[in-house]
C-alpha cells in the first residue's frame, strides 16, 4: 500500500533520514521505534508532505506522493496525528471531527450559504460520520462532550479526539504519532484495543510511532527500528527487541556505558 | 439534534426583524417629516453610520476573526466600492459641473460611466427616471462590491505565502497603495484626483431602512458562511494552519475566499459610506477608518459577529454623541468630572476584587482613587475660582474611547462577548455542552470504573487506586 524507497532527508549537515525503505501492506499495523532524534517524526513529515525528501520515492497505492501539498496527500488517503497535539483548540469536539471532512464536501460555497437541500443532506452525512468515528472511543466523547471546546478536555480525551479527527478525513492509511503519550496504563491498554479495532473494524492500515513497548509488542505486526535516520532492524517484535543492534541503539555498548541515554526496552510507562 | 426548536427560533428571528424594520421605518418617517422632532435627524445619522460601519466591521471580522489573519487594508476595499458607487450614480448636473470646472481631471469618457447610461444602452430606459434611482443605486453598490471583491482576490494571493505580522504589513501596504494610486494621473480620470466628486444622493446612506437592510443582509450571509462547512474550515485555519492543512483543508482557496467575501461587503459598505457623506473624496478613506473597525473588533470580541456589532455601536455612538465631551467648560467643572470618574474607577475596582475574591478587598489603589477624587471634588465645590479659566477638551472623545478600550482589554482581553455569538438557544439557556446528572454519572464511571465501584462498596481500600484517575471530569 505504502512504499518508501531509499528516502533521504538532510537538514543542513545533519542527515535526519538516510536511505530509508519501508513497505506497508494493506491491513497491517507497523510500529516505528527508535531513540529520541532517530527521525521517526521526520519520517511522518516526509510521508505527509510537510517536508519534501531530498531523494527517493514515496508511493501510496502506486502513485507518488512526493511534491504534493499536505492537503492533496490527505485527499489521496493518508492522514496523520501529531505528537504534540494540534487540535483546533477553541472549537468543539464535533467541529474538530467535521473539519477534516470538508475536503470531501462536494458542494460549492453558494450552496453552503444558501443552505440548499443538497448541502443540508451532505452536512447531515458529515455529522453521522463524525459520530461514527467518535464512537470508536465509546461514549466518552459523545453526548455533551461533543459541544465542549477541545480546550476543556483531558489530555487522554484530546488524544482520542485527534485520532477520531484523522479517521474522519476518510484516509485509508493512518500515521499515528505516539497515540498513547500522556495516558496512564489503563488508558494505554484501552487505546491498544482501539487501534486494533480500527484495523479490524475500520479497515485502516496503521503506521505508528510509539515509545511504550508493551503497546508496540501487543499490536504491531511488524516493527521497524530507526537510529540516526537509518533502519537498523525490521521484523516481528520479539526478534527486533532481542537484536543486539537495537539494544545497542537504546542502551549503548558496554564499553561506553552511560554515555548514551535512552529507555530500556520493555519499560512500560512514560511520563 | 439539529432541528430542536428550529421553528421557534425562525419565528423569533422573523419577529425580531419585523420589529427592527418597523422601528427603522418609523425613524425614517420621523426624520423626513417637515418639522422633525429635535434630535431625530442626528439619531438617524448615528443609526445609519452604525449600520454602515457595522457592514464593514462584520466583513473585516471574517478575515480577522474567522480566518485569523490580521488585515489592515479594509479602507482600501471600501475606497474601491465607494468610488465605483459614487462614479456610477453621480447625477447629470454634478457631471456637467465637473466637466465645466477648470480643475477637473475627468474626461468626457469617464464622466459618461454611469448606471443610467448603461441601462439606456441596454434599452431599459424606464429605469433611468428619478423615481427609480434606488434601482440604479442598488446596481452601483453591487458593482462596487464586485470591484472590491476583485481587489480582495489580488490582496488574498500574497497572503498565501506570508503569515502573522508580515501579512498584516502587506495588507496595510495594499490598503495604502489603493488609496494613493486613486490620486495618481493614471486613475484621476476616474476619481477626479484629490478633488473627488460631491453631490451624491444621500437618501440611501442616510436611510435607516436602507442601511439596516444591507446590514441584515451582510450578517445573514456571513453568519451562514461562518456556520457552514466553509466557515468551519476557515476557523480551522485560524486555530492551527498546519493541522488544517494536514486535515485536507486547501489553505490557498479558503484564504482567498475569505478575502473575496470580506472585500465584497467592504465594497458595499464603501458605497453606503459615500452616500452617507454625500460625496467622494480621498480623505474619507484614511487608515483611521480601518483603525475604528479594529477597535470595534477588539472591544466587542474578535470572531463574534454579535461582539463586533456591539463594538461598532460603542465606537459610533461615542463618536456621534460624544461632542459634549469636547466643549469648553470651566476648570472647576473638569475637576468635578475627574472626581466622578475616579469614584467610578474606585467602585469598579472594589466590585472587581469582590467578584474575583481577591484579598485585601479594599486595595490601596482604591484609597488613591478616592483620595484624589475627594481632593478634586473639594476644590471644585468649595473654591471654584481656585484655578481660573476654562478648558476645551479637544479630542476628549478619542481619549474616552481609548480609556474604555484599555479598561476592556485589561479586564476582558477577548472583548465583551469573546468568540460567543448571540443565539436564541443562548437566550433561553439551552446549553448542549453541560451534562445531565445521568450523563455525568456515566462519565465518572467511564473515567474510572474501578474507583466508582469501590466507592459504591463504601471504600475500604480506596487509597490504593486513586492515582489512576488522571482522566478527570473537566
Amino acid at each position: 500500500m505504502l512504499e518508501i524507497r531509499n528516502v533521504t532527508k538532510n537538514f543542513g549537515g545533519i542527515q535526519a533520514i538516510g536511505d530509508l525503505s519501508i513497505d506497508l501492506n494493506e491491513g497491517e499495523i507497523v510500529a516505528v521505534i527508535g531513540p529520541n532524534g532517530a527521525g521517526k517524526t521526520t519520517l511522518f513529515n516526509l510521508i505527509t508532505g510537510v517536508y519534501r525528501p531530498d531523494s527517493g520515492e514515496v508511493r501510496f497505492e502506486g502513485r507518488s506522493l512526493v511534491g504534493l501539498s499536505p492537503n492533496r496527500i490527505v485527499e489521496r488517503g493518508v492522514a496523520r496525528t501529531f505528537q504534540n497535539l494540534r487540535l483546533f483548540t477553541n472549537l468543539s469536539v464535533l467541529d474538530n471531527v467535521l473539519i477534516p471532512q470538508h475536503h470531501r464536501l462536494r458542494a460549492i460555497w453558494p450552496s453552503a450559504v444558501l443552505r440548499t437541500r443538497g448541502y443540508r443532506r451532505k452536512e447531515m452525512a458529515m455529522h453521522d460520520l463524525a459520530l461514527e468515528k467518535l464512537s470508536f472511543f465509546g461514549p466518552r466523547l459523545m453526548s455533551f462532550r461533543l459541544y465542549q471546546p477541545v480546550s476543556v478536555l483531558s489530555y487522554a480525551n484530546r488524544r482520542r479526539a485527534e485520532i477520531a479527527r484523522a479517521m474522519a478525513t476518510g484516509a485509508r492509511l493512518l500515521l499515528l504519532d505516539e497515540p498513547s503519550a500522556g495516558m496512564n496504563p489503563k488508558e494505554t491498554a484501552e487505546i491498544t484495543q482501539i487501534i486494533r479495532r480500527m484495523r479490524d473494524e475500520g479497515g485502516y492500515t496503521i503506521l505508528l510511532v510509539e515509545h511504550k513497548m508493551n503497546l508496540v509488542g501487543e499490536i504491531s505486526d511488524r516493527v521497524v527500528v530507526l537510529d540516526y535516520g537509518r533502519k537498523i532492524a525490521e521484523g516481528a517484535y520479539q526478534d527486533v527487541v532481542n537484536d543486539p543492534k537495537v539494544v545497542e541503539a537504546y542502551l549503548g555498548r558496554r564499553a561506553e556505558e552511560g554515555t548514551s541515554g535512552g529507555k530500556p526496552d520493555g519499560a512500560g510507562g512514560e511520563a | 439534534m439539529l432541528g430542536e426548536n428550529r421553528l421557534r427560533n425562525a419565528l423569533l428571528t422573523l419577529a425580531g426583524l419585523a420589529v427592527l424594520a418597523a422601528f427603522m421605518f418609523l425613524v425614517d418617517r420621523l426624520a423626513a417629516a417637515d418639522d422633525p422632532i429635535r434630535g431625530i435627524v442626528k439619531f438617524r445619522g448615528a443609526l445609519t453610520l452604525f449600520a454602515i460601519w457595522g457592514v464593514a466591521a462584520v466583513s473585516l471580522n471574517l478575515i480577522n476573526g474567522t480566518l485569523g489573519i490580521l488585515s489592515l487594508g479594509h479602507h482600501g476595499f471600501m475606497l474601491i466600492g465607494g468610488y465605483t458607487t459614487g462614479l456610477l450614480i453621480l447625477s447629470e448636473q454634478a457631471r456637467s459641473r465637473i466637466l465645466l470646472s477648470a480643475r477637473s481631471q475627468m474626461t468626457e469618457g469617464t464622466l459618461g460611466l454611469s448606471v443610467s447610461n448603461g441601462l439606456s444602452a441596454l434599452g431599459l430606459d424606464f429605469l433611468t427616471t428619478p423615481e427609480t434611482l434606488w434601482v440604479r443605486f442598488l446596481i452601483a453598490v453591487l458593482l462596487g462590491g464586485f470591484a472590491a471583491a476583485f481587489a480582495g482576490m489580488l490582496v488574498g494571493i500574497p497572503s498565501l505565502r506570508l503569515r502573522g505580522d508580515y501579512l498584516a504589513i502587506v495588507t496595510f501596504g495594499f490598503g495604502e497603495i489603493i488609496r494613493l494610486s486613486a490620486s495618481t494621473r493614471l486613475f484621476s480620470p476616474l476619481t477626479n484626483g484629490a478633488l473627488g466628486f460631491p453631490g451624491l444622493p444621500q437618501e440611501f446612506g442616510k436611510g435607516a431602512l436602507w442601511t439596516f437592510g444591507f446590514l441584515v443582509l451582510t450578517v445573514f450571509v456571513l453568519a451562514r458562511l461562518k456556520y457552514s462547512s466553509y466557515g468551519r474550515a476557515m476557523e480551522g485555519i485560524r486555530e492551527d494552519e498546519v493541522a488544517a492543512e494536514a486535515m485536507g483543508i486547501n489553505l490557498a482557496y479558503h484564504k482567498v475566499l475569505g478575502f473575496v467575501f470580506s472585500a465584497f461587503f467592504a465594497g458595499i459598505a464603501g458605497g453606503l459610506w459615500v452616500s452617507w457623506l454625500g460625496g467622494v473624496r480621498l480623505d474619507f478613506f484614511l487608515f483611521q477608518l480601518t483603525f475604528f473597525f479594529l477597535v470595534a473588533l477588539s472591544a466587542g470580541g474578535t470572531g463574534s459577529i454579535t461582539g463586533v456589532l456591539l463594538g461598532t455601536a460603542l465606537v459610533v455612538f461615542i463618536r456621534q454623541y460624544g461632542d459634549p465631551l469636547e466643549q469648553s467648560y470651566s476648570v472647576a467643572t473638569w475637576l468635578l468630572i475627574l472626581a466622578v470618574a475616579l469614584f467610578i474607577a474606585a467602585a469598579g475596582l472594589f466590585v472587581y476584587r469582590l467578584t474575583r475574591r481577591l484579598r485585601p478587598r479594599v486595595h490601596a489603589g482604591i484609597f488613591v482613587f478616592v483620595g484624589v477624587g475627594l481632593l478634586a471634588l473639594v476644590i471644585s465645590l468649595v473654591d471654584p475660582g481656585f484655578i481660573a479659566g476654562a478648558f476645551r477638551g479637544f479630542g476628549m472623545r478619542a481619549i474616552f474611547l481609548s480609556v474604555l478600550l484599555v479598561v476592556i482589554m485589561v479586564f476582558r482581553p477577548e472583548g465583551v462577548t469573546g468568540r460567543a455569538e448571540f443565539s436564541w438557544a443562548w437566550l433561553f439557556r439551552e446549553r448542549r455542552d453541560r451534562p445531565t446528572d445521568e450523563e455525568r454519572a456515566q462519565d465518572a464511571w467511564l473515567t474510572n470504573p474501578d474507583l466508582t465501584r469501590r466507592l459504591e462498596v463504601a471504600g475500604g481500600k480506596a487509597e490504593a487506586g486513586t492515582g489512576e484517575g488522571a482522566d478527570g471530569d473537566a
